[in-house]
């Protein structure tokens, strides 16, 4: 057990993140131009914060110019999360066939080269072609050609799934709104540098922290009132002090767990790097006591500090 | 793993058909083994050793390589699953027949029927092939339906007639009735083509990297010019090199059809 970790003033908890095992695909969307591969990426990530009520977590990884896409156009690559497999077929059928195959002038292909899984990308959204759809196999791939008012989709049949991470987070407690967005942007902005990790929450940014659990019963989670502010003083337990007023959450997902604690101490770092003179006070993370994901983001270790 | 070698005594009188003679028939049997292996040579059987000296070496993977004019062998790689078979010198008909899986690579010509009904592996020739290559056993329905065919010379007539699947490329020219009964898959050609292209072609596309053909009236112009799908195409058909390797670079003009079959295929040429 290590003692107080204090970096350019900001105090770092000796406690852990506590992540999830969940399904995950690449998917690489282009257009005629990079405007349009935003439109469709922005659409197919919508709505995608969290798999309590969303279905699955998604989000884009990162823009790509035309040499990084199979078909020469740009466009972005988006990261999509899910519980099972089963359901991250289903969002990606939906979010394809919804926001991806309507906007104008895109392709979707597979990102990742290899998985134990697939799921299907354009092998059921064919259908659409009403018997005029075509398949065309280029080196060992099958795409499908689906005849549009603009020309031709095209998807790649087939998307590989992998085993991923979900729900590696970071609690950034600061003095104010404006300095816990300062330092919330920050650590976003640092994360969004890495492969392989998104932030699936509005701006990458949770203000809304949950706990396991709520006094009604239909609800399986709730607020997290240990780091509510506005509670402190109502509520018999608070992690905050006086000092603190604001909290907001990074959850990070990501398709290791190497990638996962590699944003997390990116984030770190652009938070220590405002320091408590910019208003951060302290960095912790939400967990469940350990009992339920497998995957444990120890804030010392991930500083350096056994 | 070892390597085989097959060296030609003195050319055949007959035809010989050498089916079953693979590397992986080969692989584990010792030279005095594959010497009494039987073929058939005309209406007789003959053990290997009255028409090849049979040596063996070592090598990273099982390969069969025959040295001679094979002209009258036919059948070499004939259901060929595995492995690599190398031949120095031209084979006869049939050859990579029915082919799943491995490596041909003649350096000479090729007969009729070559790579007919292959369904993968890459089977390349560097002369010429006959007719019928990449197309259906007599009788059967069904042509070419997987893996590559490359033809680094020219190809007869009726070239992938009945294709189903996979890829097959001539650098050269090739005969009449290129690609028909075409049900699918993909055909680049990088010389001229004979009259007749793409008869009966039901789908698939037909690459014309060299002098555009006659376009036949029963293929309609494409209003749209498919670039995304034309872009995947040509840059995995460019690491073929030769007439191929600009094919990214360039514009092309589509024809659909072959209306008359009530096909949707395509015949792109590349302009």
């Amino acid at each position: 057990m290590s003692g107080v970790l204090v970096r350019n003033g900001v105090s770092i908890d000796d406690g852990f993140a506590e992540a999830f095992p969940m399904k995950a695909t690449r998917i690489l969307i282009t257009a005629h131009n990079l405007t349009w591969a935003r439109h469709a990426a922005v659409a197919a990530t919508g709505f995608a914060t969290s798999v309590i009520a969303c279905g699955c977590e998604a989000g884009i990884e990162r823009e790509l110019t035309p040499e990084q896409t199979p078909d020469g156009r740009p466009g972005y690559s988006v990261l999509l999360f899910s519980m099972s497999g089963k359901e991250l077929a289903k969002q990606i059928e939906r979010r394809v066939g919804q926001c991806v195959l309507t906007c104008p002038t895109t392709a979707v292909y597979a990102g990742l080269s290899d998985g134990p899984d697939s799921a299907a990308l354009g092998k059921n959204l064919r259908f659409f072609g009403d018997g005029w759809q075509q398949s065309k196999v280029i080196a060992g791939q099958r795409y499908w050609r689906i005849p549009v008012m603009d020309g031709e989709f095209v998807a790649q049949e087939m998307t590989p799934v992998v085993k991923a991470v979900g729900g590696g987070n970071l609690l950034l407690l600061a003095r104010d709104t404006e300095t816990a967005l300062a330092a919330a942007e920050a650590a976003v902005a640092a994360m969004q540098q890495l492969p392989n990790v998104i932030m699936p929450f509005p701006g990458g940014v949770v203000r809304s922290g949950s706990k396991v659990g709520s006094k009604y019963p239909a609800l399986g989670a709730s607020t997290n009132h240990l780091f509510c502010p506005s509670l402190v003083g109502l509520v018999p337990q608070t992690e905050l002090t006086n000092e603190t007023r604001c909290v907001m959450e990074i959850v990070i997902d990501g398709l290791s767990e190497a990638d996962v604690g590699a944003a997390m101490r990116a984030g770190m770092d652009a938070g220590i790097r405002l320091g408590a003179a910019g208003g951060l006070l302290r960095i912790s993370a939400g967990n469940y006591g350990g009992k339920l994901g497998p995957y444990h983001f120890h804030l010392h270790k991930l500083m350096g500090v056994e | 793993m070892s390597l085989t070698l097959l060296q030609l005594r003195k050319a055949s009188a007959l035809h010989v058909d050498l089916r079953g003679i693979t590397p992986a028939t080969l692989a584990g049997l010792a030279v005095a083994d594959i010497e009494r292996l039987t073929v058939t040579h005309g209406t007789q059987t003959l053990p290997l050793a009255e028409l090849f000296s049979v040596s063996q070496a070592g090598a990273p993977t099982d390969e069969l390589r025959l040295e001679g004019d094979l002209s009258r062998f036919d059948r070499i790689g004939w259901q060929l699953a595995g492995g690599r078979i190398v031949v120095e010198g031209s084979v006869g008909t049939y050859a990579g027949a029915c082919m799943t899986g491995g490596e041909m690579h003649i350096t000479g010509h090729a007969g009729d029927l070559a790579a007919c009904e292959m369904a993968g592996g890459t089977l390349i020739v560097n002369g010429n092939v006959g007719d019928f290559a990449a197309s259906t056993l007599p009788g059967s329905m069904d042509g070419m339906r997987g893996g590559c065919f490359t033809v680094r010379g020219h190809a007869g007539s009726r070239f992938a007639d009945r294709m189903r699947r996979g890829t097959a490329l001539v650098f050269g020219d090739v005969g009449d009735f290129l690609a028909s009964r075409l049900v699918a898959g993909t055909i680049a050609i990088g010389g001229r083509a004979g009259a007749h292209v793409g008869y009966g072609l039901r789908r698939g596309s037909v690459i014309f990297a060299g002098p555009a053909p006659e376009v036949p009236p029963t293929f309609v112009p494409a209003l749209t010019s498919a670039e995304v799908m034309w872009q995947l195409l040509a840059r995995d058909l460019a690491r073929h090199g030769g007439p191929f390797s600009t094919l990214p670079t360039r514009r092309i003009q589509r024809h659909l059809g072959d209306v008359a079959a009530a096909g949707k295929g395509e015949l792109i040429l590349a302009l």
